[in-house]
């Protein structure tokens, strides 16, 4: 076999391919442009979305981090904030109840002033001196 | 015209101070497929047809690569559409073939009959005749055409590939190597060795 030969082949070979292609029928040639039609429009609704991502996704990325870390951020002084207040809360409530002027609390210092006879009698009691 | 190949030159393009308007670039990313499409999607459908040897299933390959190009590397710059359009052509046809390669393995394990939807005599279109009168110049074309597609069939996938390329599509070697992601040693090989076993199988007189 020639290379001659080799070539005659490969130009017959390539005429026979092209009056094939040539003689496709209307339905494929149909079909093809419907594919064609398809694909360029599905290109073109799925670019605009595709160069935006591309764009964004670095700016989307570090903006997902600046929130996740401010939230971390801001996670932890609300707790901290919410048990200042209760602790103050608490210490006004403690202040209220000193300060306060009802009946009970009010006279506790009158009451231990008057019973202080009785007091003295329970400690001589408790701890009885030397006979004089 | 602004191109984004890789996240890197769009974000050199998000940092320019004039990008190109995008309205623009589609329509003129869609201009260009468009004619490239048709140029080239007849020979894209014959070329799986004589792989496949079903016309709807090579339809199939055809618009999924049609597909993926425009959805995936429209952006390159379009002396790389026709390689990567074959690439992905030749890989949608050696999907389907090992697909059906394990329908097969699976139909001989179940019960009921066997039948090769590969076989080329199930094909009814095939053995009914044509009503209108051929011409002998062209039956004889036609003919001559089969049997080719049947020698190529016989190939080696990738001699087969690289034939179909070189001769039908008439890519010189460094774009077949693109395509076939290989050398172009391997090129020239593969079809230095598919077109002598093509020769071999239809003899002189074809």
């Amino acid at each position: 076999m020639s290379e001659q030969d080799d070539n005659a082949f490969e130009v017959r070979s390539r005429a026979l391919f092209q009056d094939s292609v040539e003689g496709l029928d209307m339905r494929i040639r149909s079909r093809l442009t419907q594919a064609r039609s398809a694909a360029l429009e599905a290109a073109a609704t799925r670019r605009p979305w595709a160069l935006g991502w591309k764009l964004w996704t670095p700016a989307a990325g570090v903006t997902a981090a600046a929130i996740l870390g401010l939230a971390l951020w801001m996670g932890s002084p609300p707790h901290h904030q919410a048990g200042t207040v209760a602790d103050a809360q608490s210490n006004f409530e403690d202040l209220d109840l000193l300060a306060s002027s009802d009946e009970g609390s009010g006279d506790a210092l009158d009451m231990l002033q008057d019973d202080i006879d009785f007091y003295d009698f329970a400690d001589k009691s408790a701890n009885p001196g030397p006979a004089a | 015209m602004a191109r984004f190949g890789t996240l890197n030159t769009a974000w050199m393009v998000w940092d320019s101070p004039a990008p190109a308007p995008e309205g623009a670039a589609v329509l003129e990313y869609t201009q260009e497929l468009e004619k490239f499409l048709a140029e080239i999607e007849r020979r894209a459908f014959r070329m799986a047809q004589v792989a496949l040897r079903d016309a709807d299933d090579a339809l199939d390959v055809v618009q999924d690569a049609m597909l993926k190009l425009t959805r995936n590397y429209a952006s390159r710059p379009s002396a790389e559409w026709r390689p990567l359009f074959y690439r992905i052509l030749e890989n949608g046809i050696r999907d389907l073939q090992r697909r059906r390669t394990v329908r097969k393995r699976v139909m001989t394990w179940l019960p009921g009959p066997k039948e090769d939807p590969d076989s080329e005599a199930q094909d009814p279109l095939e053995n009914v005749a044509d009503a209108a009168p051929a011409i002998p110049e062209r039956l004889m074309q036609g003919q001559a055409m089969e049997q080719l597609e049947r020698s190529l069939r016989a190939l080696p996938a990738r001699q087969r590939e690289a034939f179909m390329l070189r001769n039908f599509e008439g890519m010189d070697v460094a774009e077949t190597a693109s395509a076939m992601a290989c050398s172009e040693g391997s090129v020239k090989t593969h079809y230095s060795r598919a077109v002598h076993a093509l020769r071999a199988q239809l003899g002189e007189v074809w």
